[in-house]
């Protein structure tokens, strides 16, 4: 058996930890302009990230959109997960092609969907001149608003599929069993369904957490140049001011950031979950 | 606690009818059995009555009140579930307060109330178990206790016993019925299983694709079925197709001829009868002096009772199965050298068979 796992474990090694040690590697290292990357031992790259406003705010805006844009995720998942978890057989089927049909479309060619429709000669703009509502486009692009509403549309299939699992896996007699002994269906979700989905919320939470945190192509199309967040920052870095060992001390921040609270938030909600 | 009634109850789905016209009154303290093999429509009429099913037509009464339209949170029925549905998040006590939460009901007379719950099904003391940390016996006296903790108007049973292993299901069923009748609780109770519906029940209702076959105690049901349906279905019974000679006397008949003369009640039959008769009520003599000739086919020893097949046709009629079972005899009875091929004379009191329509076939 133990066999067996060795192709994985390999495949894991070769292209997930050692690329990572590199890149660890790398941002203990010193910029040169003409070297590129000048071999050092230095933490300086980290310190330059924690104390340049710049940066402190790239983080905290990436914080900011990601955490909002799990709780959206979060509210507008719920009941289509537990609308999904209640079909039966076909209609079961096709609930499931339609809410996974968002992720058959690339990021880039969604986000451009999203800027065709909020865009000053977008959809939007168009309909509400025609209708005489506006006469000045509204800037609806490149704004925070426009990357909440194209992050959430990307994660929102992972958290509805997530729940639904863990919801179907709720027995409905339990339901039954919460208004027979007197509990309106208000009660009955709040302690009863709830409770019991808790896990499958922080499931999901973290999944979408994740990917919110890293979103690239959406904050970049749809944020315009002035909105950053931490996956476009590093990319730059690396690509645009070619200085590698301090984009690789961006992406380890940005990795413990989000390792940190996803494991602070799945510890708070465990605890929660214990039953009393 | 409250009566219970049904009035002309019925559910469809679609073109198919699951519940057709059920009325029933249940008094108050009585335990009434819905008996039926699955899909008779049993379970679907007691979710009518916790309110989990709109009924299509007909009303539910509880305590005298129409409560067809209410949620089922409004109706004060107390209901223990197949799998018991407990909730498994939350431990005993919390299970068994959930109820008494729900109506607003203090902490310390919830406490109270659910120790005093928990020590009517024995389980005193198990209050911060996990429902998954108790055994499949303990976790069903768990849903009775949280059931009954609330003192509901109507108690409702979904085969509660069916999760059991067979020598706990007896045991059970004793508790069960000694609770409801020492709390005077008007009960609702499912089954499919007649054994259970027999001992526990004051009263059965046979139901069968939907409708009602027959209502009555358990001796009025065993002793007088209303039809063929509900005579095999609650215990066994010998049905013998024929013709009447006279009044009190039934000629049984074979696949290729007629086979014997059968005593029966001489009361006026029912168009095209067929006798009917409780293997119990059937006497053996061994030898072929007197009573009904057969011939022993075939004996199944049960211990306490022995079952003995018979064959009443002659040459000419092909078989007619009998089925007899009697106490299994001692050594030293005639009916304990009755071997297979041999002849016997069968007998029985013309008032212990049955005369039934035949089913439309």
């Amino acid at each position: 058996m133990a066999a067996l796992v060795l192709p994985a474990t390999l495949l894991v090694l070769g292209l997930l930890v050692a690329p990572m040690a590199i890149l660890f590697r790398i941002s203990l290292d010193r910029y040169s302009p003409t070297e590129l990357v000048q071999e050092a031992l230095t933490g300086e790259n980290y310190l330059r990230a924690i104390a340049d406003p710049y940066y402190r705010e790239v983080l905290g805006t990436t914080l900011g959109i990601a955490l909002l844009c799990t709780l959206l995720a979060l509210l507008i998942a719920f009941p289509a997960a537990w609308w999904l978890a209640r079909l039966e057989g076909r209609r079961r089927s096709l609930a499931v092609i339609l809410t996974l049909f968002p992720l058959l479309v690339g990021n880039v060619v969604r986000a451009a969907g999203w800027m065709a429709l909020l865009g000053r000669d977008g959809a939007i703009n168009a309909a509400l001149r025609g209708l005489g509502l506006i006469r000045e486009p509204l800037g609806l692009l490149y704004t925070p608003g426009a990357v909440v509403a194209g992050i959430v549309a990307v994660v929102a299939p992972y958290m509805i599929l997530t729940l639904a699992t863990v919801i179907e896996a709720i027995p409905r007699n339990l339901e039954e069993a919460a208004a027979n002994l007197g509990a309106s269906p208000a009660a009955a979700f709040r302690r009863v369904v709830l409770p019991m989905a808790l896990p499958g919320i922080a499931a999901g939470c973290v999944l979408v957490f994740i990917l919110c945190m890293n979103a690239y192509a959406t904050p970049v199309l749809l944020g315009g140049p002035q909105f950053k967040m931490m996956a476009p920052a590093v990319f730059d870095q690396f690509v645009r001011g070619t200085n590698w060992p301090f984009g690789a001390a961006l992406a380890f921040i940005l990795l413990l950031v989000t390792l940190a609270l996803t494991l602070a938030g799945s510890a708070a909600l465990s605890r929660r979950t214990a039953p009393r | 606690m409250g009566t219970l009634g049904l009035d002309s109850l019925s559910r469809r789905y679609g073109g198919t009818v699951a519940v057709e016209r059920v009325d029933l009154e249940v008094a108050e303290g009585e335990l009434v059995a819905l008996l039926g093999p699955s899909g008779c429509g049993k379970t679907t009429t007691l979710r009518m009555v916790a309110g989990f099913v709109p009924p299509s037509s007909g009303t539910v009464r509880i305590g005298g009140r129409d409560v067809t339209r209410l949620p089922p949170h409004a109706r004060d029925t107390g209901m223990v579930f197949q799998s018991y549905a407990l909730f498994p998040h939350m431990s005993v006590g919390r299970n068994v307060a959930f109820g008494l939460e729900m109506r607003g009901i203090g902490k310390a007379e919830r406490e109270t109330r659910v120790r005093e719950a928990l020590r009517l099904v024995r389980l005193e003391g198990l209050e911060d178990r996990l429902p998954r940390q108790l055994s499949g016996g303990q976790q069903q006296r768990v849903a009775l206790a949280r059931a009954l903790v609330v003192n509901p108007a109507v108690f409702l049973l979904d085969e509660p016993l069916s999760n059991l292993d067979a020598k706990l299901r007896a045991e059970v069923r004793a508790e069960i019925r000694g609770l409801q009748q020492r709390l005077g609780l008007t009960t609702l109770f499912v089954t499919h299983d007649q054994e259970e519906a027999l001992t526990m029940a004051d009263r059965l209702v046979v139901m069968e694709r939907g409708r009602v076959r027959q209502v009555g105690t358990a001796e009025a049901i065993y002793a007088r079925p209303a039809d063929l349906f509900v005579a095999g279905f609650i215990g066994r019974i010998n049905v013998l197709r024929g013709r009447l000679e006279g009044p009190g006397r039934f000629l049984a008949e074979g696949p290729t001829g007629p086979a014997a003369t059968l005593p029966c009640p001489a009361a006026t039959p029912p168009a095209r009868p067929v006798l009917t008769i409780r293997p119990e009520r059937i006497g053996i003599r061994p030898g072929a002096e007197s009573g009904i000739p057969a011939r022993l086919v075939q004996t199944a020893y049960l211990g306490p009772r022995t079952e003995y097949h018979f064959d009443l046709g002659t040459p000419g009629s092909g078989p007619v199965p009998l089925l007899a079972i009697r106490d299994t005899p001692g050594p030293a009875e005639p009916l304990h050298r009755l071997r297979t091929g041999d002849a016997a004379g069968l007998h029985w009191e013309a008032e212990d068979a049955l005369l039934l329509p035949d089913d439309p076939a």
